[in-house]
């Protein structure tokens, strides 16, 4: 008679055949960002050595922010774990620790969504927020309720971006140069035309970029990787190809932000599908969308919350874009958002098991009234702001 | 729920590992032990310790209620009374039958001329009799699905054997075809039905092949295969494929009756010959396992005389790093020692050496909603069960959970979310009453 071992029905497991678990998708996320990684090198690095702008030394600096992005997040996790607990501080524990908490994700999403010349010191700062306050704090990998890159971004956003732009900002050595660029991002340009009555138009804020081929390209000053759409959405199909991510998440996203900007567009008087397309292509849309919308831990867990989690955050950015004096929007309606991942993900599990019946209508009713009432509030609001054409919107005002 | 459609996803199967043996009769083991329980009733022993019996005699019967029987699976002496395990998980009292090796069989045993004539409730007495359960897993007397009010157009017979490893039904099947095609009709003569359906996986080739052949004497009878994916044995699912409609409590609310093929096959000697159930189809499996091989009986054989025939052990197998599962292995159960005895619910021993890594936490990816076969979300029944919260459990709708395990089965961090599923299962039971 032999004694074996106890364990838990299924004991199949396909996490068991290393195949598909969680490294690899944690992997498979960072192959996924390689394709960004790389342009924005090219881009920001070799693209400006070839126009005699910088030195080699320099040109490597977008790759180095990059890796150093990464590893300062490992670096920092480590220390915390070596802190924190007395018992287990060999090199092999802390190793084993690390291996499953993914550190260097955050760090690596956290480069790309700072500007080109940031300071090594700046990222440093922004990394310990994200990868200690963000994550450590709150338990660790799969605990945090913030995005952690985000969190360290938005820290380092609100309180150092006098530094970032002191030490040449969004623009690299070439674009720092372009007349035609006249030291703006293009929505930085839109938010020119706020409680203007003049009607933003295709010349003033696609032309000095080119067209919007360029801003689909990703040629246009901005962070290190939300510029090129194209490269975010080569990522974008290998995480969908690899059944990481959900197609319809960042597709009811983009479509969102696209639907209603579109709408804005019209009320200001400018019907042309530029400007909705324009809007997708910038400020970090298109890179939220792939790579922090679809972040596993910070969002909604079950089919469904991810549909509502999209629509709302569609809603919010375009909100805190038009109407609110944050010209991106996104990161802090993502931020906003992924606090209310949790009860979204319930009232979203309640609704999926029982439907649309008795028992759910108190959760369907508030979750679509708060949809309905963001979405008319960002609507009037933002007609508000950027037209003198439909008088009829400027009610709001009188009120 | 917002999305109708049953659904489930292709599990690797590792049938091969069994299939290639055929089946092997291991009818004569020289000692048997009949477990005096019944799903969770205790039964009482009818015999005394030194009586003789019979092959086929009552040794043990449920106080009150006639159905929960059971029968000497070998003629011999009963030598006592002793604790052996069970596939519950528990240690439970068990007849000690020595066998003579006479196979002396009960009075009862003998053919039965007047097929033809019987009518439903005779039919349906003669299943109660010869106690006969679900033996796909349930082990709940399969009369009683008989005995509805409701009007059966459709008996439906599972032989889809989902689950990975196992081939017991497989190897059944193929090797007494007309045995299960019979079956089929006696059953649909109990429930008063038009016609019977065999469900099974198109995958496996050869049933539909051997059926085939035979098909066409029972005019009443139907083949319909089935894709494979897991859980394609699920009684909802089964019916919704066969039938296109869905059900909330009991496939008889539809007019379906669904039985095991195993149980259909017992029921054919049972009306036949007048045979108790006292014997069973069993796949002695897993990487484990020197060479699987599946067998057919008698109820109270020891597994581990099974896994002697079978070649032993796998070399090498370290028995703290494997499992050794009761039932197939997203539903079974895994059990400490190897003492196991065969009872009418028991379809598959596996021995599974496993492997552990550094398991990371839940990352929230939602694979487990996706896969969930009833639309339900394990995560949020895991959080609100570690909080305790009854309400919230009954709102997220935990009691439907079918414990099909594949939530576990595609996790990648090798989370525990089937069991903690139904121990929220349980908490809302617990609490509603």
């Amino acid at each position: 008679m032999a004694r074996f071992a106890g364990g838990k029905a299924p004991f199949l497991r396909l996490s068991d055949q290393k195949r598909y678990n969680t490294n690899t998708i944690m992997r498979d996320f960072m192959i996924a960002m390689l394709p960004v990684i790389l342009f924005t090198w090219y881009k920001n690095g070799i693209q400006v050595y070839l126009d005699g702008y910088i030195n080699v030394f320099e040109m490597l600096y977008p790759l180095f922010l990059v890796i150093m992005g990464g590893l300062l997040s490992v670096i920092m996790e480590g220390i915390y774990f070596y802190i924190v607990d007395k018992k287990e501080r060999s090199f092999k524990d802390i190793q084993r620790k690390l291996s499953t908490s993914y550190a260097a994700i955050p760090g690596v999403i956290l480069a790309l969504l700072l500007p080109v010349y940031t300071p090594i010191w700046v990222l440093m700062v922004g990394a310990f927020i994200a990868t200690i306050v963000g994550k450590m704090l709150f338990g660790g990998f799969g605990h945090n309720i913030f995005n952690p890159a985000l969190l360290g971004y938005a820290v380092v956003g609100f309180t150092l971006s006098g530094v970032i732009t002191d030490a040449g900002g969004v623009f690299n050595a070439s674009e720092a140069l372009m007349d035609s660029y006249a030291g703006v991002t293009p929505l930085g340009a839109l938010a020119n035309f706020r409680n203007s009555t003049e009607a933003f138009s295709y010349d003033a804020l696609v032309a000095p970029y080119g067209s919007l081929w360029n801003l689909f390209l990703g040629t246009m000053p901005g962070a290190l990787g939300e510029t090129s759409a194209l490269a975010i959405l080569i990522g974008g199909i290998w995480l969908i190809y690899r059944k990481i991510i959900k197609w319809y998440t960042p597709v009811l996203y983009v479509g969102t932000v696209f639907v209603l900007s579109w709408i804005i567009g019209i009320m200001a008087g400018e019907p042309g599908i530029w400007f909705p397309t324009f809007s997708i292509f910038t400020g970090g849309v298109m890179f939220a969308a792939i790579f922090m919308i679809t972040e596993p831990v910070s969002t909604p867990t079950n089919p469904l919350g991810k549909v509502f989690f999209a629509l709302f955050l569609g809603v919010l950015t375009v909100l805190f874009r038009f109407v609110g004096n944050l010209p991106e929007g996104v990161g802090t309606s993502l931020i906003l958002m992924n606090i209310f991942a949790i009860p979204i993900d319930t009232y979203a599990g309640i609704i999926r098991s029982k439907g649309f019946k008795k028992p759910t209508m108190p959760y369907v009713t508030a979750l679509a009234s708060i949809f309905v009432i963001l979405l008319v509030y960002t609507l009037v609001a933002a007609g508000n702001m950027y037209t003198a054409v439909l008088p009829l919107i400027r009610f709001w005002q009188v009120i | 729920m917002i999305f109708h459609k049953a659904k489930g996803i292709q599990i690797d199967g590792r049938k091969e590992l069994c299939k290639k043996h055929p089946m092997v009769d291991y009818l004569n083991p020289d000692t048997v032990y009949i477990p005096l329980v019944h799903r969770n009733l205790k039964l009482e022993p009818k015999v005394e310790v030194g009586e003789h019996v019979k092959v086929g005699q009552v040794v043990a019967q449920f106080s009150t209620y006639a159905a929960f029987i059971s029968h000497a699976s070998v003629s011999g002496e009963v030598k006592s009374i002793k604790k052996v395990w069970h596939s519950s998980g528990k240690m439970v009292d068990a007849i000690e039958i020595e066998n003579d090796h006479k196979n002396i069989l009960d009075d009862s045993i003998k053919e039965r001329k007047n097929i033809k004539e019987l009518t439903r409730d005779e039919l349906i007495e003669i299943m109660r009799d010869a106690g006969i359960t679900g033996m796909g897993g349930a082990g709940f007397p399969a009369y009683i699905k008989y005995q509805t009010k409701e009007d059966i157009h459709t008996v439906i017979i599972n032989a889809v054997e989902c689950e990975p490893y196992l081939t017991c039904d497989y190897h059944h099947i193929t090797m007494n075809p007309e045995k299960l095609l019979r079956g089929a009709t006696y059953m649909m003569r109990a429930a008063d039905a038009n016609k019977a359906v065999i469900a099974y996986k198109e995958y496996n080739k050869r049933i539909g092949r051997v059926l085939k052949e035979f098909v066409d004497k029972y005019p009443d009878v139907e083949l319909f295969p089935i894709k494979d994916i897991y859980p394609a044995g699920w009684e909802k699912y089964i019916v919704e494929q066969v039938t296109g409609e869905t059900y909330s409590a009991l496939p008889a609310d539809v007019g379906v009756i669904v039985n095991n093929s195993s149980t259909s096959m017992a029921f054919t000697d049972a009306v036949e010959m007048n045979i108790p159930l006292i014997s069973r189809p069993i796949s002695i499996t897993g990487e484990g396992i020197n060479q699987p091989k599946s067998f057919n009986v008698p109820l109270g054989t020891k597994v581990s005389e099974l896994i002697d025939q079978c070649g032993g052990y796998a070399e090498g197998l370290d028995p703290m790093k494997a499992n050794y599962i009761a039932g197939g292995p997203m539903t079974g159960r895994a059990i400490f020692i190897d003492d196991l005895v065969v009872n009418d619910t028991l379809g598959a021993v596996i021995v599974k050496p496993f492997e552990t890594w550094d398991y990371p936490e839940c990352l929230g990816c939602g694979k487990c909603a996706d896969v969930c076969p009833v639309y339900i979300t394990p995560t949020e029944i895991k959080k609100a069960f570690e909080r305790k919260n009854v309400k919230l459990l009954d709102l997220l709708d935990a009691n439907k959970c079918i414990e099909c395990g594949l939530c576990s089965y595609v996790c990648p961090s090798h989370v525990e979310i089937t069991d903690a599923v139904k121990k929220g299962k349980e908490l809302l039971a617990k609490g509603a009453k």
